[in-house]
């Protein structure tokens, strides 16, 4: 199966890689060899002049606070609304390093998930993995806190317009960085009396039998996840003090985001967790620290 | 936050004034007087759009279908009848000729395993849009020493979208072949001039339609099991899949214009 969606991929490569090849072809004959953007040619007194004079500097040395309310997206089961806050000290201007922290103050059910709940059928083979479907959304993976840090680079940086009306000083910002990611998981048990043909649950820690694996559906453990975390920001400025973001963040790591025997061993514990590119979207307000801003010459 | 321009200020001799003198008659002595002129140096756009042809190939990549990927091919053709509005058609191919569940991803075994649930699933073979583009953002940031204009536009339009379940709940009974639906598109790009007609662009496009998915259950006498009437379910499904389409876009004519002074 992999090696005939390989082929798919590939051909749909070839087929862009050979259409942008006759299309930049074309271009260059009609003289697009110079696509090297704007150059911009000055002569007399301002030849050797810096590009920009009294530029503003957002960041040089300065604080950014930048309160936020963020979304996960991609989450197979269950999605999480993070409010939180970001710190960051840029010691140049395109130069930065910070710290980020976020707790999630709801879960939304995804339609899989409600699907599942809906119509879900349970068995003595699949028992562990769904003990029942009502419950279902109280045995899946949750991320309960999020935190990290990160060095941030800000090598692009303009202005733009909006309605030809207002116009903002804007900036790019790539961070890298790593997040501890608080995890709550669906907790080890195992099934009985063996795997494929469970009728009942042993949870990790518990001697007594948990009849149908209704308990272990709901029994929880918690861990923090240490992960690489990474992205890019839009930010805009409206006032020296005052600025807006946009943020995608990934976190990828792996858990058990269904609570679910995933390698089919009749058990439930650390060996069925997932990869998952786990990632969010984050809308922040910029308050930036001295408000005085300072321009170059 | 508005930028104010430098303000370069000039002096110069300006004018003579009269200057009287108890002795005599007023004579006429040069004076030095201050003008402070303004001068702003606001930059010519960079590259026009106004009656211009855009053509843009791209490749596009669903995002949020979490049973099957859809890979396809663009291309969109605009014409812009002022500078920050256009009307133009794109067109994604998606129908590769192969088995689409070898796009499948590993959420569908899981699913039938764990929660023995059948999900019904179609597959996507072309769409075909006629949009309005709106650019109400544009700007330029500078790389080492070069300067890249930019701008961010809005995009929508309704037009139709080719889908066909694929069957699952009865394979060896039902097939289906493709059916047209009504379709709406809205999203949000960003281009980048790497020359006045030749850009990169990318852009976030949701594509909605109300689809009809094959009917999950299966009637148990063999005339309704046979009866094409009863393969799909009776209610369509609305139907909200995101893309991210990758592409270059040429502006026509390519020849210099003449930028207004």
């Amino acid at each position: 199966m992999m090696m005939l969606a390989k082929q798919t991929l590939s051909r749909i490569s070839f087929m862009a890689v050979l259409a942008s090849c006759l299309l930049l072809g074309d271009g260059m004959r009609n003289g697009a060899s110079s696509a090297s953007a704007q150059e911009v040619h000055v002569s007399g007194p301002l030849a050797g002049a810096p590009a920009v004079k009294k530029l503003r500097l957002w960041r040089d040395m300065r604080l950014h606070l930048e309160p936020f309310f963020a979304f996960t997206i991609g989450d197979e089961y269950s999605r999480s609304l993070i409010v939180g806050g970001e710190l960051r000290f840029h010691f140049l201007d395109w130069l930065g390093i910070g710290g980020w922290g976020g707790y999630s103050v709801a879960q939304l059910d995804t339609n899989l998930s409600e699907e599942i709940q809906g119509k879900g059928v349970t068995t003595n083979a699949n028992r562990l993995d769904l003990p029942t479907r009502q419950n279902f959304s109280q045995q899946v993976g949750k991320l309960n806190w999020w935190s990290g840090v990160e060095v941030h680079f800000v090598p692009f940086r303009g202005k733009l317009a909006m309605f030809q009306k207002v116009f903002f000083d804007a900036d790019l910002d790539f961070f890298v960085g790593a997040a501890f990611v608080g995890v709550e998981e669906r907790a080890d048990a195992v099934g009985l009396p063996s795997p494929g043909d469970v009728s009942e649950c042993q949870i990790e820690g518990d001697p007594n039998a948990d009849p149908g694996c209704l308990g272990s559906q709901l029994a929880r453990s918690k861990r923090t996840a240490i992960a690489p975390s990474f992205g890019i920001a839009f930010s805009a400025f409206f006032q020296d003090f005052l600025g807006i973001s946009f943020r995608w963040r990934g976190i990828p790591f792996k858990y058990n985001t269904g609570g679910t025997d995933n390698n089919n061993d009749g058990r439930i514990d650390s060996n069925d967790r997932l990869k998952q590119f786990n990632s969010m979207f984050t809308v922040g307000l910029i308050f930036v620290l001295p408000p005085k801003i300072k321009t170059t010459d | 936050m508005r930028r104010k321009p430098s303000r370069p200020r000039s002096r110069r001799a300006k004018a003579i004034s009269s200057k009287s003198s108890p002795e005599g008659p007023a004579e006429a002595v040069p004076q030095r007087d201050e003008i402070a002129e303004e001068i702003y140096a606001v930059q010519q756009i960079y590259a026009l759009r106004l009656k211009r042809v855009e053509l843009a190939p791209s490749v596009a990549l669903s995002l949020n279908d979490p049973y099957l990927k859809h890979y396809g091919l663009g291309l969109a053709l605009n014409y812009w009848f002022t500078n920050v509005l256009a009307l133009g058609v794109n067109f994604n191919w998606y129908d590769w000729g192969t088995n689409p569940l070898e796009r499948g991803t590993n959420i569908i075994p899981r699913i039938q395993n764990q929660f023995r649930l059948g999900v019904p699933i179609n597959d996507w073979q072309m769409g075909l849009w006629v949009n309005f583009t709106y650019v109400p953002f544009y700007g330029k940031f500078k790389v080492r020493k070069k300067i890249f204009q930019w701008d961010s536009y809005l995009i929508g339009g309704v037009g139709i979208m080719r889908t066909q379940p694929i069957p699952v709940f009865d394979a060896a009974v039902r097939s289906f072949d493709w059916q047209t639906n009504v379709a709406f598109n809205v999203g949000i790009g960003l281009r980048i001039f790497l020359t006045r007609y030749l850009t990169f662009f990318t852009e976030f496009r949701a594509y909605m339609w109300p689809d009809q998915f094959e009917n999950v259950d299966v009637a148990p006498d063999d005339a309704d099991r046979n009866n094409p009437d009863t393969w799909l379910q009776s209610d369509s499904t609305f139907v909200a899949n995101t893309s991210i389409q990758i592409g270059l876009t040429f502006f026509f004519p390519t020849r210099d214009y003449q930028l207004p002074k």
